[in-house]
């Protein structure tokens, strides 16, 4: 069996909205194991992002544990989740979310300024990561001179450039063409099967679902059911 | 710290950031050239002597003391000279060419003013003739006058029954090596004043604005202020004594509440110019919420945020600050020239400069605190669910 990389416990999320409580994740377990593709499917309100955010650290359990490469997110600090995330978390956005003023090259060398690197490392990587996303010709491009589909394909490679563990992507394809979504999730199988990322995948897109080793469906909060591409170990605990 | 980042954003809103840093710059360089007035008006109760008082009128400075009150003065243990000093008030040619000239005995004012040093001509030549005068460097640059040069001053408060101007003949030039005494003066012999009024050759008071005393090695200047005051209890004219110091102070003070005022400006212009980098900082950030979020999602931390908002405030400033230097710096030979005979002391000392960018580098700290601080306590999640 392989090992768990990614393990929520009797998670229970909620937020108010006005005077009213929604419960986002209740008594939520999963399980995910080093190297897995998985794709989050599921209603809006379901927990999709909710899930996402916990185990990206950029959020808090109410209750329950959130284990990531086994880090117990739960008690930590501020300023560790923020490391946790430089370490072990990439992160690819539906809206892409690069930075307007930086270039292409610069925006991916971003998450390396929090690691111990000199200059020519930094820039070594970064332009690794642009070339396997085929974007080494528009480094000095800023993102408003880049389509949609370039923007994502840099977003990918500064979620790769600091070899993280983890890659969680949030609706990475979301708004981009059918062509354009195909190459991204051509790169999502590339960084799971060819360099090991564990990848959790929110999205509405059952074509983009279909690229993952499995899709976990959510709904209202709790792990609907979990579905195979492939012969997968982990299940909802206790369902 | 993205470093990269921060001189980026500031690129991105080229127009915003130089006109912040232009405001700035206009700031720090008022309070840079206020403060250098400020301290042009103390130079003369910083520099004054201690061996030196001044007797002036009871009841007003523009009050003339009786001449034969020298002689009495002059017998008051403690004192080792006196000197007359009239304020003669008059312009060169146009009143905008003013100066100060000033009647004084011509054998005694290099004695009760050591500081004044002769670098051209010397005090026999100024003490050959009446007509003779000694002016200081400032004012002989000022005008282009030489050693032997005739200065025709027209007379305000003195004036000549003839209608034509006075005429002095620059008998030496001197440099003063302390403050209060300045090199844009003129001063010629009281003897020539006196007979001018005397035979009815000019009109005016005859009496003596102050008398200046200089103090026997070793003599209580409290006692002897003292001992002089008590002289004249009894009149006719009753005198007060103080050292030059007070002197000068009154005499700025006579000007209103300048140094206030000036301050009062400075402050204000500091604080106003405070609130538009605050308003720039502040609209900086409202646009780069969502940046900060993906920032914070990146893996940076909430202290990163605070710095970079921080020191982006603090670059403007700083660039803000350092430009209102130079500019006050490059322009001080200029307002020294411009302003040499009503401030002689004018120049831009090491401190103001400091002092100036300290204050520039200060309200980018204050400016910069609060949006950082916003920064720094933005939620992550928040902060990406912000609209574009």
């Amino acid at each position: 069996m392989a090992e768990t990389i990614i393990e929520l416990k009797r998670v229970t999320r909620s937020y108010r909205r006005g005077s009213e409580t929604v419960s986002a994740l209740q008594d939520f377990d999963l399980q995910v194991p080093v190297g897995a593709f998985r794709a989050i499917m599921g209603p809006s309100g379901s927990g999709k992002s909710t899930l996402l955010n916990l185990v990206g650290g950029l959020d808090r359990p109410d209750a329950g544990n959130v284990v990531v490469d086994g880090a117990e997110l739960t008690g930590m600090s501020p300023a560790q989740l923020s490391r946790f995330r430089a370490d072990r978390i990439g992160v690819i956005f539906q809206a892409f979310n690069l930075i307007s003023v930086l270039t292409a090259l610069q925006n991916v060398e971003l998450p390396l300024l929090l690691h111990s690197l000199g200059r020519a490392r930094r820039r070594e990587q970064a332009l690794r990561a642009l070339k396997l996303v085929g974007m080494d010709d528009r480094i000095h491009h800023r993102p408003a001179q880049l389509s949609g589909g370039q923007e994502q394909r840099v977003a990918v490679a500064r979620a790769f450039a600091t070899d993280p563990k983890v890659i969680l992507a949030d609706e990475p394809t979301g708004e981009l063409d059918r062509h354009a979504a195909d190459s991204i999730l051509d790169l999502l199988v590339l960084l799971n099967q060819e360099f090991g990322k564990t990848i959790l995948m929110v999205t509405h897109d059952p074509r983009a679902a279909e690229r993952a080793g499995a899709v976990i469906h959510l709904d209202k909060g709790q792990v609907d059911r979990i579905v195979p591409r492939e012969p997968v170990s982990e299940q909802p605990a206790g369902r | 710290m993205p470093w990269h980042l921060i001189g980026q954003n500031l690129r991105a809103h080229k127009l915003r950031t130089l006109l912040t840093i232009g405001s700035l710059a206009v700031a720090v360089f008022l309070v840079c050239f206020l403060r250098t007035v400020v301290l042009g008006l103390e130079a003369g109760v910083v520099g004054s002597a201690s061996n030196r008082l001044i007797v002036q009128s009871a009841v007003s400075l523009f009050v003339d003391l009786p001449l034969g009150y020298q002689s009495k003065i002059e017998g008051v243990p403690g004192v080792a000279r006196v000197c007359k000093q009239q304020w003669f008030g008059g312009y060169f040619q146009d009143p905008s060419n003013f100066f100060a000239q000033f009647a004084v005995d011509g054998d005694r004012l290099l004695e009760t003013f050591p500081e004044m040093q002769i670098v051209q001509g010397s005090e026999e030549a100024f003490r050959a003739s009446p007509t003779q005068c000694l002016i200081g460097t400032g004012l002989a640059a000022k005008y282009g006058w030489k050693l032997g040069s005739r200065i025709p001053i027209i007379g305000t408060y003195f004036t000549r029954s003839d209608g034509k101007p006075w005429e002095f003949t620059v008998a030496a030039l001197y440099e003063s090596k302390s403050a209060n005494v300045d090199n844009s003066t003129l001063w010629f012999h009281f003897k020539y004043l006196y007979e001018s009024l005397v035979s009815k050759a000019a009109e005016g008071p005859l009496g003596v604005g102050v008398y200046v005393i200089r103090l026997a090695g070793g003599s209580d200047p409290v006692k002897v202020a003292g001992a002089v005051d008590a002289l004249f209890d009894s009149g006719p004219l009753r005198v007060q004594t103080t050292s030059e110091a007070e002197f000068q102070r009154q005499f700025v003070t006579m000007m209103g509440s300048v140094q206030t005022f000036l301050g009062s400006i400075g402050g204000g212009v500091l604080f106003a110019i405070m609130l538009a980098v605050l308003n720039t900082m502040l609209l900086s950030f409202r646009q780069r919420f969502h940046e900060i979020g993906v920032l914070k999602a990146l893996g940076f931390s909430d202290a990163v945020t605070f710095g970079m908002l921080l020191f982006e405030s603090l670059g403007i400033c700083a660039c803000g600050g350092l430009l209102g230097v130079t500019a006050s710096l490059a322009s001080a030979s200029y307002f020294a020239r411009s302003m040499s005979t009503i401030l002689p002391t004018f120049a831009i000392t090491g401190a103001t400069t400091a002092m100036g960018l300290g204050l520039a580098i200060s309200i980018g700290v204050v400016a910069g605190l609060f949006p950082a601080w916003q920064a720094m306590r933005l939620e992550c999640i928040d902060a990406l669910r912000a609209e574009v």
